[in-house]
């Protein structure tokens, strides 16, 4: 072993400050990524046109959305892009009608401390699916997607459903394309990697299989797979004692998600937090916490 | 390239040995590839890895580590990344080993039996993670 190791005290960011882009530092070093930040201080039309590589087209077409002008057949506007000047997020939202109020498509990326990139959210919800409001509680007070309070009726429901924690619809089963995008647009900026804290075990379940590998947190998915085996300690905790603890929820993703979702990870002093992953541009991990795991 | 192939496992001992049959089930049967190139392959994997899960993922729950196996009709190129604290090689100070042992400092000696296993090592801090780069020649190469 090194007993000399030495580690870095300070990361160095992965991109360096650059200034406002211009058509002399396109002209140079290809490579050189450039920051959300950056293109937040494009000229809007200019900004416009470089978000709008992050939906994909085929996404916008099927619910009726001109995929350059985001608006649809009466000329609505669909596509809303937050992006302010100086800013280091950009929000991109999409819905399928005026009339309809949540997202069919909501997708924000910022900066992180290295000038590197986060996925701080993406949504992709099937409008035409039924709505369980886990997301604020009876008296209509927000529960950030049940990790601040819950909605235990709603979460039932959803659960019964076929949903997993943290979805008030179900998915729109367009996850694969919609990263292959963001990857297609981080390339283009010059980005080799994101990154994004999951918000419950089936959403890195799902990231897995999309190629992410882990930053935090691989051995707590090992050992949360180990433990809901039957034998482990996770699994003799699936005692009824809840609706989101049944004994036959150890055998899928989501069935293990709800249960972690209702806390049974305390049982083991742990908790679902601080797990952060990383998706190398073009490359897929691998990874494979829950083998041959059924959704 | 003749192949490329690729595993990921948690940082942790027990990976350890995965990895070494990882290496062992795609390099044995590469021709020129002896006993002891696969022993000096699995053995810098060993260290290198023990030095990730000691110190790259240390006060973390940790990470991954991605083992890249690339091999060449000459060469085999084993790249290993993980995303926890990079590391400062030329920190590392090499341990005497012709010290008399009772002078000899403990620890100290991964880097230095990777050096010896393989015959080129480099070392990347990249965003898409740290990655070492380990490469074994299979015959030597004509001078002229």
């Amino acid at each position: 072993m090194l007993k000399y190791f030495r580690i870095k005290q300070e990361p160095e960011k992965v991109v360096p400050d650059l200034g406002a882009i211009s058509i002399s530092l396109l002209e140079r070093d290809a490579t050189l990524p450039f920051t959300i930040r950056q293109l937040n201080n494009l000229p809007e039309n200019v900004k416009q046109r470089m978000y709008r590589g992050l939906i994909p087209p085929a996404l916008l077409t099927r619910f009726g959305i001109d995929p350059i002008q985001w608006t649809n057949a009466s000329k609505e506007q669909m596509v809303s892009l937050k992006a302010e000047e100086n800013s280091e997020k950009v929000l991109l939202t999409a819905q399928s009608s005026p009339n309809v109020s949540d997202e069919f498509f909501a997708l924000e990326l910022a900066d992180n401390s290295l000038n590197g990139i986060e996925l701080n959210l993406i949504v992709l919800n099937d409008p035409a699916t039924p709505r369980y409001s886990i997301d604020q509680t009876e008296d209509g007070a927000p529960t950030m997607f049940g990790t601040l309070k819950r909605n235990l009726r709603a979460e039932e429901a959803a659960m019964q459903a076929g949903l997993a924690p943290g979805q008030v619809r179900a998915g729109l089963g367009s996850s694969r394309v919609v990263l292959e995008q963001l990857e297609a647009f981080l390339s283009m900026l010059g980005h080799r990697a994101y990154f994004l804290e999951p918000l419950t075990y089936a959403s890195a379940w799902v990231f897995e299989r999309r190629g992410f590998a882990y930053v935090r947190g691989h051995k707590l998915m090992d050992d949360i797979h180990r433990e809901f085996q039957p034998g482990g300690k996770l699994y003799q905790y699936l005692d009824d004692r809840s609706p989101f603890r049944k004994r036959n929820q150890a055998s899928t993703v989501r069935g293990c998600a709800w249960a972690i979702h209702d806390g049974i990870l305390e049982t083991l002093d742990l908790r679902w937090d601080n797990i952060r992953m990383v998706k190398q541009i073009g490359r897929h991990a691998g990874v494979e916490t829950f083998s041959q795991g059924t959704y | 390239m003749i192949s490329t192939h690729r595993m990921t496992r948690a940082a942790y001992l027990e990976s350890l040995e995965v990895f070494r049959g990882f290496i062992k089930e795609r390099c044995a049967a590469v021709p020129g590839v002896t006993d002891e190139i696969l022993y000096d392959m699995q053995l810098a994997v060993d260290e290198a890895c023990t030095n990730i899960i000691s110190h790259g993922y240390a006060g973390m729950d940790p990470g991954s580590i991605i083992l890249d196996l690339n091999i060449d009709s000459d060469k085999i190129t084993i790249s290993l990344t993980d995303f926890g604290h990079a590391f400062e090689p030329s920190s590392t100070p090499i341990p005497d080993v012709d010290a008399p042992i009772e002078e000899r400092e403990l620890g100290g000696f991964g880097l230095f039996f990777i050096q010896q296993s393989m015959d080129e090592i480099d070392y990347q801090v990249t965003e898409d993670g740290n990655k070492m780069i380990l490469t074994k020649f299979l015959r030597k190469l004509d001078g002229g």
